[in-house]
């Protein structure tokens, strides 16, 4: 079509035959796959299958660790993340990240919300800041009274929700989140699941997961990721109920644990 | 358990030393020791120039050693890509940490007292100390700055921090501990050095205070050398009360140490 594309056209993510290797061994193997704008999307698969990996090419991560090769093209709203003027940094302000165990800074409460700010130079009241991120996590009511806290007293539960606050302190545009309820007991879980479902009005979301139950109920599209390959991608509902590849079946069956 | 035994066993040994230079330190112990300066006549000998000297000497090595040492040991870990120049400056500070203190000395003769000019000085002596206390100070805050779990990190680039934040903001202070005890380790063992001093050209009399770090080189370790040579009988007694002195000034830097190290994990915890 030569109809200029609107800006809801592009896809906010899109990996183009990405192949994320750590030394000798292939993480990801060329996938291609596009996150549409305020959509939620699934990664699931077995363990090691490379929904981390996925998740952190988006934010540009797995360049920290030494001794990785990427290749293919990783693109946020058209825009080529390894092109020249683009700046890490500046990428992972846009496109925030909770990572698989939660990582709290050994600060108070405060503290955690707002490195991420002052890092990016905030100039706003960072306690206001902070009340209205601990609301949107429904913490605030937990923690009002002492947010001097030291953080690693919390509740596992409330340290994922800390970590989704931190996050949501750099306003990105996409969220990241690597399982964000696998450390976490049933009740828990419920409560992260039901922030997650009210951030999807403001955010673009890639939420890596290997609750099956978890994807179909919170995500839009879902891939299904084994081996560092995509093995298959498409509406959740779809790929639950009448799934292309045999593989996908098979996983979401419980034949591969 | 075993930390336990161990520290009883440090602690005992410290206080035999102790008490056998506090002993032997008796008969020349009066206020006036305290404060006299050195003489040629042991009942005239005081240990004030000398005690002043070591102070002057700790506050050089400490304010040059400290920041250029965990400078370099931030740039190596965190900035310096791992390979080539990487292996090489490692291995050169650690053969570097290995190298006897005389030959120190001999190192900062040429290069502090004669090449620049200082002549044999305290700011001399703080530099040649410095040099000393400066390897270990790099390899003992590279292994603290190592040992901060990589999540800490990834989680400060996730939130958008520049490389300096996370370091200046998270790296250090979770480092901060281990890289004080580990520099105030070397440090006391250095300001304990008479070895590199003696080379220098330390003074060993001395009559007035050192007022400032242009004044001639005079420390304690170097006193006890020198009035421990003497042949009179008396001497030895002064020397061992300027022993005494020196553990008390190492003792009171561990203080230090350990206070500032209480101070900054109640910061971080
Ligand atoms: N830092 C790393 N160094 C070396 N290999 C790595 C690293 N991170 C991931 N890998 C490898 O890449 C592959 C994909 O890992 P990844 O963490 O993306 O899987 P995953 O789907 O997230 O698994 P899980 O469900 O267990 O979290 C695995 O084989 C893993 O061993
Ligand atoms: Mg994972």
């Amino acid at each position: 079509m030569s109809v200029p594309t609107t800006r809801a056209a592009v896809p906010v993510l899109a990996a183009e035959d990405l192949t994320v290797r750590f030394g000798r061994r292939t993480a990801l193997a060329n996938v291609t796959l596009s996150v549409p704008r305020g959509r939620v999307v699934s990664l699931i698969g077995p363990s090691g299958g490379g929904k981390t990996t996925l998740l952190r090419a988006f934010n540009r991560m797995n360049e920290l660790v030494p001794g990785v090769a990427t290749t293919g093209t990783v693109r946020f709203d058209g825009v080529d993340l390894h092109g020249d003027e683009v700046d890490p940094v500046e990428v992972r302000r846009r496109i925030g990240m909770v990572f698989q165990q939660a990582t709290l800074f050994p600060r108070s409460i405060f503290e955690n919300v707002a490195f991420g700010p002052r890092a990016s130079g905030y100039t706003g009241d960072l306690q206001e800041l902070a009340e209205e991120l601990l609301a949107a996590v429904g913490l605030w009511s937990e923690v009002a009274e002492d947010l001097d806290r030291p953080a690693m007293q919390l509740s596992a539960g409330q340290q994922q929700r800390l970590c989704i606050a931190r996050t949501l302190a750099l306003r990105p545009e996409v969220l990241l989140l690597d399982e964000p309820t696998s450390a976490l007991d049933p009740a828990a879980t419920a409560r992260i699941e039901s922030l997650i479902h009210s951030l999807r009005q403001d955010y673009t979301i890639v939420l890596a997961t290997h609750g099956r139950r978890q994807a179909a109920r919170l995500s839009d599209l879902t891939a299904y990721l084994a081996g560092g390959e995509l093995i298959e991608y498409g509406p959740t509902e779809t790929l639950f109920t009448t799934p292309r590849d045999r593989r996908t079946e098979s996983y979401l069956t419980g034949r591969i644990a | 358990m075993a930390c336990g035994v161990a520290a009883a066993m440090v602690a005992a040994a410290f206080l035999t030393m102790a008490v056998v230079l506090v002993a032997k330190a008796w008969s020349a112990a009066d206020l006036g020791f305290l404060f006299d300066p050195s003489s040629r006549v042991a009942d005239r000998a005081g240990i004030g120039p000398a005690l002043a000297g070591t102070l002057w000497l700790a506050a050089l090595t400490v304010a040059f050693a400290f920041p250029v040492g965990v400078g370099t040991a931030v740039y190596l870990e965190e900035y310096l890509p791992p390979g080539g120049v990487a292996v090489v400056v490692s291995g050169a500070v650690a053969n570097l940490a290995g190298v006897p203190s005389v030959v120190y000395g001999v190192a900062g003769l040429a290069l502090f007292v004669r090449g620049m000019g200082m002549g044999p000085t305290l700011l001399a002596g703080g530099c040649t100390l410095a040099a000393l206390a400066l390897p270990t100070v790099i390899v003992t805050s590279r292994a603290a700055i190592r040992a901060v779990p990589r999540g800490l990190r990834e989680a400060a680039y996730s939130l958008g921090a520049t490389r300096w934040q996370v370091v200046r903001g998270q790296v250090l202070p979770a480092a901060a501990p281990g890289i004080v005890t580990g520099s105030c380790a070397a440090f006391i063992r250095t300001v304990g050095e008479a070895a590199p001093l003696l080379v220098l050209g330390a003074v060993s009399v001395m009559t007035f205070a050192p007022r400032s770090p242009a004044d001639p080189l005079t420390s304690l370790p170097t006193q006890v050398f020198a009035w421990s040579t003497r042949s009179q009988q008396d001497f030895a007694a002064v020397a061992a009360g300027a022993g005494v002195a020196l553990l008390l000034v190492l003792l009171v830097m561990n203080l230090v140490a350990r206070v500032v190290r209480r101070r900054l994990q109640g910061v971080s915890a």
